[in-house]
């Protein structure tokens, strides 16, 4: 079974708070960490894209990065883009959602919790947002602190089941501080809430995690992933293997 | 890891259908406080439960009836007990709970189960000799 992964926390300058966040994350039972690093480009502030290093710990750490936009011509994959492991977006218009569902080259779309979605959900992009293998992101911790993100947050989440099916969607927290987080049975539950059925839920915060961050390590890579599994090979091959000169012998990098 | 020449045998059914299935569902639950500090009496937690359901669900949420079966002052961790039928509106109360007379408080969910028998013991808490 996939292990479970909260693939945001949000980023602070206090880096103690954010060690505990993640000790806190471990405790509970999640093996994969995302810090998020929001950049927000109408605004041009830019967030140091300085990169958590990863400490030897039971729980792995990834990087991502989320950029709020409302223009397509904001968003520009470039190098700086690269030194993370996961992009995401935050369409503020029906165009850049329409246009992030079907060309960026982003792993995650973030759905609006903390106010009243500002469009609806189409089905076309979303469909061609599933079938590109992009993800849609609904974060639970406003849910959390205010009652009035509460209703946001679960209208929201609804209307987006009704338009995907519970198909690539994953929950995660959005915690800032260590008594933010929940544990992942107990989201599992929330997606009962939100629509979703029993075993939706429960993928929403394993399997769909982990398809979201291979799709972020594709790409880095020009093609794609190779997934490889161990054969036996019979003896008579491997002779005939070490006859053939060495140069052309081919080549294949183990991950 | 799957390998590539070991086929897997077609997937064989078994259908097991339960006669007593029990009523209720039982939760352990523990209470997380910001402030260490802070004890709560038994009657107070119930009370900020219901407050908790009532906030979500409204009066017929708040309404539904659960026991608090054992509470531990002392580590602030209790065994609540629900019929099948409210315990996903009685978990998500307790997950999107936040505040406790405004200090930060979180539940953290054990185990739950429909049988009380499996709250006797789980896999964290063995000790092996």
């Amino acid at each position: 079974m996939a292990v479970f992964m909260d693939l945001n926390i949000t980023y602070t300058t206090d880096k103690k708070r954010l060690r505990s966040v993640i000790e806190t994350a471990a405790h509970l039972g999640y093996s994969t960490v995302a810090i998020n690093y929001v950049v927000d480009l109408q605004q041009k502030k830019q967030v140091s894209s300085s990169v958590f290093p990863g400490k030897s710990r039971p729980i792995k750490v990834l990087n991502r990065l989320t950029v709020v936009a409302s223009d397509p011509s904001h968003f520009r994959p470039n190098a700086e883009y690269k030194a993370y492991d996961l992009v995401a977006v935050y369409p503020t218009t029906e165009k850049l959602f329409h246009a992030a569902c079907m060309t960026f080259d982003v792993d995650i779309i973030c759905v609006a919790v903390i106010e009243k979605q500002p469009f609806f959900f189409k089905r076309s992009p979303i469909n061609g947002a599933i079938e590109r293998g992009v993800f849609f992101e609904i974060s639970y911790t406003p849910a959390i602190r205010d009652s009035t993100m509460r209703r946001y947050t679960i209208a929201n989440a609804i209307s987006l089941m009704e338009t995907c099916k519970g198909k690539n969607v994953i929950v995660t927290s959005g915690a800032e501080k260590p008594l933010e987080l929940r544990g992942p049975y107990d989201i599992a539950n929330l997606g009962l809430l939100f629509g979703l059925s029993e075993g939706d839920g429960k993928a929403a915060i394993s399997t769909n995690c982990r398809a979201v961050h291979l799709h972020g390590e594709t790409r880095k890579t020009a093609l794609g992933i190779v997934h490889t599994m161990k054969k036996d090979q019979p003896l008579t091959e491997r002779q005939e293997e070490e006859h053939a000169p060495v140069s052309k012998r081919a080549k294949i990098e183990t991950v | 890891m799957r390998r590539a020449d070991i086929q897997d045998e077609p997937a064989t059914y078994e259908r097991l259908v339960y006669k007593n299935t029990s009523v209720y569902h039982y939760m352990r639950i523990s209470l997380v406080l910001e402030n260490e500090s802070t004890r709560l009496s038994a009657a107070q937690l119930k009370q900020l439960i219901v407050s908790g359901l009532r906030d979500l669900y409204g009066e017929v949420g708040g309404a539904f009836p659960f026991d608090l079966l054992k509470f531990d002052e002392s580590t602030l961790t209790g065994v609540l007990r629900v019929y099948n039928s409210g315990l996903v509106k009685l978990w998500s109360a307790l997950t999107l709970l936040g505040f406790y007379q405004n200090e930060l408080c979180f539940f953290r969910v054990t185990q739950v189960s429909p049988f009380l028998l499996t709250l006797s013991g789980n896999s964290r808490e063995l000790e092996l000799d």
